[in-house]
């Protein structure tokens, strides 16, 4: 237990770490703007009739820290703020808390991620293990391959491809939104149904891309635990081939959720392009609009949900590696 | 060795034959040839050794690395791995039957329940992940055993008997075991299926002094016990000297000698065997006496395909061992294949 | 069968010799495969392009007002965009600033990323966890996010500063294989070897260590050309940057969010143009990285 309690003293020490990298770097972005609209904004208010008390406010609370008085009273300013889950106001969407909107954003990105992920992994795992054993054979060259090359597409190339096969030659399904406004949003087969058509390509478009990946993956483990002496201990020991199998597709699979875990944490920032294609108005989506729209307490909130994403699929990952695999556990170092 | 992805349905396990032996079986090894397949074709690991176990017997096979001993280890479970595969001979196994003839689930029950096959301690060869008792039960139903709690019983009993806590064992997992902790566990679950014929593969390569001695006893002592039939696979003279009723000398995929292994160690006819019994450095006496074989042991490529396989390293090479390979030729209780043997004792005057 | 490089301590006669064993193998094993070939003539006909695309065409390309995104014909195999000018061209011309952006995040990705592991590898102790820890981090940031926010203050105008930022983002996974690769050839005994021999560390360094390890740094430069097409044709095309120059993300985003190409098929050969060139150049770059996998792999050339 001792173990597990310091790998993750260690994970979250060097996760607060990066969220201060990260956030730093949004401020100082934020204080470079070229044209300082900070200021800017703080004479606009002026100019429209507010009291510099009142402006200064006003324009703290889009930023995120006052505007004003030296440069490291403004850093403590903001860095007090995220740690009161306080991000300011968005300014896309006058009112609105960006913790909200963020909220609001990491729905509509985590869940197609997550069944388009876990749909690749299981076929792709599938995939890998029969690429493994018909490794010799044309049909594992085959997968391999095909793997090799939907690994190394990127994944905007493959959005685009898919989209303008079902969304403009084939037209049979939508090419941007959640859903149909004609629908009630709430629990009705009709939304549900037009949300499900709406998600088709973005789950698509993230199953194909990681799948490759997975396929590749579990083909070489699956090939090195194949040459690992138990499997032929096991088999000399006439071991029944379910068993045999079993061993093998457990020691494979092992080093595989821990890139689950990290692919998931990776995939909140991944879904930028995706999201952008598709207009599906997830968090990549909000990243890009409110920097195009230059709502910089927005973007910075964004940037740092992505990052805390990873961090926590980071901490997941090796926490899952520490479950499941008994030498880590007793505090043997990881791997063979 | 490859495996398909369908798990095999599950055949209703017919209970085990009373006919497993329940004595020491014998073993006749006749003609048995493997090739490797190599892009330069098919060449021979092992080719044409005849070599038998008797009842109750050790039988110590001793060779250098590539001498094809682990080849025909693996041979005596028809478990030669691809590339490999046996291409001439049999196996016969009392009890059994002619093991190169046995195919799919026929095999995989003879394998475990009548041969127990032991790996080299430093190889992993048990499940990383699975402690000691989880593989035990599937070893159990692997082989239709009805009462694990029996098998169980028998697997403490037996790592008692070896001097192991066999409770703690079997909740180990294979990390938290010793080297010589891990072989006396090989050792246990070769034998836990009652299997009467056993293979120990290098039982004692990477273990320390103090170890090997006691592995080495425990062989011993667990073969006269239970009334095995019993083969060491071994580089190490020392290893053979100690449990070996009987020996085998392997160079290059043949039995160059054979024979009771006090009579073939105190009176080595075979040169090959006078190198190998000259290359010990002993602790008393001179460093000078321990002598080298010249050169090198063949590899698969190097071996002469026809001719003597050990001419090259040989001191008393004669100008038929270019072309004919030695017969085994008995020599009281010996078999030794050498032309200059044959020719008439020799040896003993010409190496000095 | 030995795994030790055999560069070790040769003289410069077997050296050539090597060297010229290595292009015989290199042809051997290009010709074995018609794929491995193809490959090779792709990637060579992308350096082209990227070299002498631009000189093929006048600066400013014609537009022709009267075909403003016109089907594929014969004067426009991939039609025209919104301005009448032929995409084909565009994409020829635009391949320069792509693969010079390539070219020069390679270099500075394997410059240090070599750098570093090496460093790392051969210092080991604390100059060892310190870089590791670093190249972590990095590691940990997500690299397009990071890329569109720097992007609100910095434009990456020219190809030159884009590939400086993202070869200064990217080094992290090269430094971290070329560590352990260093630390692997150090397990096997190769530097100690070495400085037995009496040799210097500069000499060991770029002697016998760099050598043995160029094959897997070439792979990876390959690798890292690719990596920077794709982020830097990405960044154009969701927008955030300004269309200074003409190249294939920009064309991408015109087409998509200008052309609404998908959802009419009016601008589809207009997207389909830039995407067929970055499927081409991944597969060329597949099949070589495919190749090099068996020149310098001798367990795979074996077989």
């Amino acid at each position: 237990m001792t173990v597990i309690a310091r790998r993750l003293a260690g994970h979250l020490a060097r996760g607060l770490v990066m969220v201060l990298v990260v956030t730093s770097i949004s401020f100082v972005i934020i204080r470079n703007i070229p044209g300082d609209p900070i200021a800017a904004r703080y004479e606009k208010l002026i100019e429209q009739g507010m009291s510099p008390e009142q402006a200064e406010r006003a324009t703290a609370v889009l930023y995120g820290f006052m505007p004003k008085g030296n440069l490291w009273q403004q850093y403590l300013d903001y860095m007090s703020g995220l740690f009161r889950l306080d991000l300011g106001e968005s300014l896309m969407t006058p009112g609105a808390q960006v913790t909200d909107v963020l909220f609001e954003a990491t729905k509509w990105t985590v869940l197609p991620v997550l069944v388009g992920t876990l749909l690749s992994f299981l076929i792709g795992i599938m995939m890998g293990v029969y690429a493994a054993i018909k490794r010799s054979g044309r049909l594992g060259d085959i997968l391999a391959v095909s793997g090799s090359l939907l690994h190394g597409i990127p994944q905007y190339v493959l959005a685009l491809l898919l989209g303008a096969l079902f969304t403009t030659l084939i037209p049979i399904l939508p090419s941007g939104g959640t859903a149909d406004i004609m629908f009630e949003p709430g629990f009705n087969l009709g939304y549900i149904g037009s949300l499900i058509e709406h998600a088709a390509l973005p789950v698509l478009t993230y199953a194909l891309a990681s799948y490759g990946g997975w396929i590749l993956a579990m083909k070489s483990s699956v090939v090195t635990v194949l040459g690992d002496d138990f499997i032929l201990a096991a088999e000399l020991r006439g071991m029944k081939r379910s068993i045999v199998f079993r061993y093998i597709a457990r020691n494979a699979i092992l080093p595989l959720f821990t890139i689950l875990a990290l692919s998931l944490g990776l995939l909140f920032g991944g879904a930028i392009f995706i999201e952008r294609i598709f207009n599906y108005p997830g968090l990549g989506l909000m990243l890009i609009d409110s920097i195009t729209n230059r709502d910089f307490a927005l973007m910075g909130g964004a940037f740092l949900l992505i990052t805390i994403a990873i961090i926590v699929a980071n901490i997941v990952a090796d926490m899952l590696y520490t479950v499941i695999d008994p030498r880590v556990r007793s505090g043997e170092e990881a791997g063979r | 060795m490859a495996v398909s992805v369908e798990t095999s349905a599950e055949t209703p396990v017919e209970p085990m034959p009373e006919s497993a032996p329940k004595t020491a079986p014998g073993v006749r090894v006749g003609g048995l040839s493997v090739v490797y397949k190599t892009p330069a074709g098919e060449l021979p690991a092992i080719a044409g050794i005849d070599l038998e176990l008797r009842p109750g017997t050790i039988t110590g096979v001793v060779g250098e690395s590539g001498s094809g001993k682990s080849t025909l280890a693996l041979s005596l479970l028809n478990a030669v791995q691809p590339p490999g595969r046996i291409a001439a001979g049999s196996v016969e196994i009392d009890g059994l039957g002619d093991v190169v003839g046995l195919r799919g689930e026929e095999l995989r029950k003879a394998r475990g329940r009548h041969i127990g096959y032991v790996f080299q301690a430093a190889q992993n060869s048990l499940n990383p992940l699975k402690t000691v008792g989880k593989q035990l039960l599937d070893l159990g139903r692997s082989h239709g055993v009805s009462d694990l709690r029996a098998l169980v019983r028998e697997a403490k009993e037996l790592l008692g008997r070896m001097g192991l806590d066999g409770a703690r064992v079997l909740d180990s997992h294979q990390h938290e075991l010793s080297g010589g902790m891990r072989q006396r566990v090989g050792i246990m679950l070769a034998l836990v299926l009652n299997a009467h014929l056993v293979v120990l593969d290098e039982p004692t390569t990477a273990l320390d002094m103090i170890t090997q001695a006691t592995i080495l006893r425990i062989i011993r002592e667990v073969h006269e016990e239970r009334g095995l039939t019993t083969m060491v696979i071994t580089h190490d003279l020392g290893v053979v000297a100690e449990v070996a009723d009987r020996l085998a000398v392997m160079y290059g995929g043949r039995v160059v000698e054979q024979g009771p292994t006090h009579e073939v160690l105190a009176t080595p006819r075979h040169p090959y065997t006078r190198g190998l019994l000259g290359a010990i450095p002993r602790l008393v006496g001179d460093i000078d006496e321990a002598r080298a074989l010249p050169g090198r042991p063949p590899t698969l490529g190097t071996v002469p395909r026809e001719g003597c396989v050990f001419r090259e390293r040989c001191a008393l090479r004669m100008d038929v061992c270019e072309t004919v390979e030695p017969p085994t030729v008995a020599d009281g209780p010996r078999l030794v294949a050498c032309h200059a043997v044959e020719a008439g004792g020799a040896v003993r005057e010409e190496s000095a | 069968m030995s795994d030790m490089n055999p560069a070790v301590a040769l003289p410069g006669g077997a050296r050539a010799t090597l060297r010229r064993n290595f292009w015989r193998g290199v042809w051997r094993v290009l010709k074995r495969k018609p794929s491995r070939m193809a490959g090779a003539i792709i990637v060579l006909g992308f350096a082209f392009m990227g070299v002498f695309g631009p000189l093929l065409y006048p600066d400013q390309l014609p537009r022709d007002d009267n075909a403003l995104y016109a089907p594929p014909s014969w004067a426009h195999p991939f039609g025209t965009d919104f301005e009448g000018t032929d995409v084909l061209a565009l994409v020829v011309t635009g391949a320069q600033y792509v693969l010079l952006t390539g070219l020069v995040t390679a270099v500075i990705t394997i410059v240090l990323g070599t750098g570093v592991g090496l460093f790392a590898g051969f210092r080991r102790g604390r100059w060892d966890s310190v870089l590791m820890r670093i190249t972590d981090m990095k590691l940990t940031i997500p690299g397009l996010p990071l890329l569109l926010v720097l992007s609100t203050i910095w434009k990456f105008s020219s190809a030159w500063e884009m590939g400086l930022v993202l070869g200064l983002l990217g080094w992290g996974g090269v430094a971290r294989a070329v560590r352990s690769q260093t630390l692997s050839l150090r397990e096997r005994g190769f530097i100690e070897a070495a400085r037995g021999l009496g040799l210097s560390t500069t000499h060991i360094i770029g002697r016998e260590l760099l050598p043995s390890m160029a094959p897997f740094i070439a792979m990876n430069m390959l690798i890292a050309v690719t990596g920077a097409v794709y982020a830097q044709v990405g960044l154009f095309f969701l927008g955030v940057l300004p269309f200074e120059a003409n190249n294939w993300g920009v064309m991408l985003n015109l087409a998509v969010f200008g052309g609404g190409a998908l959802t009419t098929t009016a601008a589809l050969p207009y997207l389909m143009a830039p995407l067929l060139a970055i499927l081409l150049l991944t597969l060329g770059i597949v099949l070589v990285v495919d190749a090099m996998d068996e020149i310098f792999n001798p367990r795979l050339r074996e077989e």
